[in-house]
């Protein structure tokens, strides 16, 4: 597939024409106070995209994972499933999120495919866009970082720092037939060399940008973190001001836990079966009740909670994705209330604990 | 066209109509359900895998069968009330309908028991899923050796699956013993803890044994095992988690990186008894 320009000035009437014909799902400023945050919403017009954002709020795979989802509606003792998914894109993700995309792919489909994902995400086009503004969190230069971005299906690049003579706009890459079909949309130019090398020059330098940095391994992180499983002292002090809350969880990419259950129409007659986000960080999350108001939870304390969220995210699922499932977005540090959550901090003081240990 | 416009694949998460044949109050706390899928096709299962069993309005509970694939026309389960789903599905009559996914998950290995003296341990509502393995050896008799089952509970008033009881005590196709924690005024068998059952017999080292209770029970009975020298590759477990999905993917079952839905619920003893969060 071949790789193409457009100009500054031909890019609303893009998103615009875009629009005429398919919901676009892209960040916004969500809220501006002291700081600006943004989410991915459905773009009502070009006026609202951001793709100068630096973060958002929720990750992107609520376009085919939403927080409630309804998954089967009964009525009258029949049921049928809700599946009914629409062509729709996806743009401006950035590429931490994509390498979060592919992961979710990858485990919603793996032993039983799991359609009331995959058929959303299948009718997506995937968008993804170079990263302009950079969290102040994000440490993705660090983690997951030499795992490739893939799955999207068109690459976004705003190329800046331009000399006088060139033209303001983007690059457009283009990998597959999906990402093709954009191209109608609006005035495309075949991209020169020197704008696919500027492209390529942006993308690669921002790397070192992240103002957080981990300096270890990815098999590093994970034999020590493996190890230190049984340091009860240290998970007690890494969750000692956890509420629980659970937004690490909420927040998080690659995090895809959900709880099921009924409810009932105002008829009392037909209802539905929702799955929503569920979060491994809460009270209850491995909790089963026996009879007589007894109950058995296999992940009692905070410290037990956290370990396993480390754990999950750090170790046991490398061998299955052959990469961390962190991709370092840093949106748990920033929505956990006791700032506790941030992996960097997390995985430096395990790495320090372990590094005194064997002196 | 998109992957997705081109591809049929099943809605995992739609469950099939079973219809209820026949319910046995079996305690207190537990009703017998007796089922059969609506459209009379055979349910194919392996003893110790399981079913998510859902009222619609209610929501959706694991449950594992209780009947053995070798009792072709129907299958089991016990559901005990506990909350909000069991309690709605003990209230319904033979002939109304439950919604049923699976089998789920790995059962009780029978190409490892098979031709060695066997030992299920059974304790409180575990003799649940254990019913489908004990049926399936008394069924198939001749493929295993001795054959010696321990029953456990709180109270006279706990014991489930009555009937078969009174044929286990007197059957010479199974060694059974039985206890309670506390006797009441009729009681005239043996009282004290499960694990006070190996006094009464012997159990030989090469047997290959099933353990399906309370978390606090494995413990013991392992210690047990452990003085007539079982090897934990022989000795498996049938753990009880809140398999929400049975797919692998919902996450509530997580035991370290091993899903019960999916790698169990029966684990052989060596697979997990380093991960903490097994016991």
């Amino acid at each position: 597939m071949n790789t193409y320009f457009i100009k500054e000035s031909d890019f609303n009437n893009f998103i615009d024409n875009m629009l005429l014909q398919l919901p676009v799902i892209a960040p916004v400023l969500s809220s501006e106070s002291v700081e600006s945050f943004f989410s991915f919403e459905f773009l009502k017009n070009h006026d609202e995209l951001r793709l100068d954002y630096d973060i958002t709020i929720l990750p992107p795979k609520k376009a085919f994972f939403p927080p409630r989802q309804v998954i089967i509606e009964f009525s009258h003792g029949k049921f049928h499933g809700t599946v009914n998914a629409k062509k729709q894109v996806l743009l401006g993700v950035h590429p931490y999120d994509i390498k979060a995309i592919d992961q979710t792919d990858f485990l919603f489909t793996e032993n039983y495919e799991d359609i009331n994902y995959t058929a959303y995400r299948n009718a997506t086009t995937l968008v993804c866009s170079n990263i302009q503004t950079i969290s102040k969190r994000a440490f993705w230069g660090s983690i997951s970082h030499d795992v490739p971005a893939r799955g999207h299906d068109a690459f976004l690049t705003k190329l800046t720092d331009l000399n006088e003579a060139e033209e303001e706009g983007y690059l457009f890459e283009v990998f597959n037939e999906k990402g093709h079909e954009l191209l109608s949309f609006g005035q495309f130019l075949l991209a020169t060399e020197l704008q696919i090398q500027q492209a390529k020059s942006i993308n690669e330098s921002i790397k070192d940008k992240c103002p957080q940095q981990l300096n270890y391994s990815q098999d590093e992180m994970a034999n020590t973190i493996c190890r230190s499983f049984n340091n009860t002292a240290l998970w007690d002090e890494l969750a000692q001001d956890c509420f629980s809350c659970g937004s690490c969880n909420t927040t998080c990419p690659t995090c895809y836990c959900f709880n099921v259950e009924d409810s009932w129409n105002i008829d009392q007659q037909s209802g539905q079966r929702t799955r929503y986000w569920d979060s491994c960080m809460t009270e209850d999350f491995a909790k089963i009740s026996s009879a007589d108001g007894q109950s058995e939870n296999f992940r009692k304390t905070t410290a037990a909670r956290m370990r396993h969220r480390i754990m999950r995210k750090m170790v046991y699922l490398n061998d299955k994705l052959g990469t961390q499932a962190c991709v370092g977005c840093g949106r748990c540090s920033i929505a956990c209330t006791a700032d506790i959550a941030d992996p960097v901090n997390i995985i430096k003081r395990i790495m320090e604990e372990a590094a005194n240990d064997s002196l | 066209m998109t992957a997705f416009e081109n591809k049929k694949a099943e809605n995992i998460f739609l469950p099939r109509e079973a219809v209820i044949l026949n319910i046995k109050e079996t305690s207190q706390l537990e009703k017998h359900f007796t089922l059969r899928n609506a459209d009379a096709s055979k349910m194919i299962f392996e003893p110790g895998q399981f079913l998510e069993v859902s009222l619609f309005g209610y929501g959706e509970i694991p449950i594992g069968l209780a009947s053995s694939p070798t009792r072709e026309n129907s299958f089991d389960i016990v559901i005990r009330t506990v909350g909000r789903v069991s309690t709605a599905i003990n209230q319904l009559k033979e002939g109304d309908s439950l919604y049923i996914r699976g089998p789920y998950g790995n059962g009780f290995k029978l190409e490892q028991l098979r031709s060695y003296p066997i030992l299920v341990v059974a304790g409180g509502v575990g003799v649940c899923p254990t019913r489908s393995l004990i049926q399936y050896i008394m069924d198939r008799r001749e493929e295993f050796k001795s054959f010696t089952l321990f029953y456990g509970t709180r109270d006279p008033s706990q014991q489930l699956f009555l009937e078969d009881l009174k044929q286990w005590r007197c059957s010479d196709k199974v060694e059974y013993y039985e206890t309670v924690d506390k006797a009441d005024e009729h009681w005239e068998g043996p009282v004290g803890l499960i694990t006070e059952l190996f006094k009464k017999t012997s159990i030989a080292a090469e047997t290959r044994v099933i353990i399906c209770g309370p978390p606090i029970m494995f413990k013991f009975v392992i210690y047990e095992l452990d003085k007539i020298g079982i090897a934990h590759n022989h000795i498996f477990v049938d753990l009880e988690r809140r398999m929400k999905c049975a797919i692998g993917k919902c996450g509530h079952c997580q035991i370290n990186n091993k899903y019960a839905c999916l790698d169990g619920p029966v684990f052989a003893l060596s697979d997990i008894s380093n991960l903490e969060e097994a016991f």
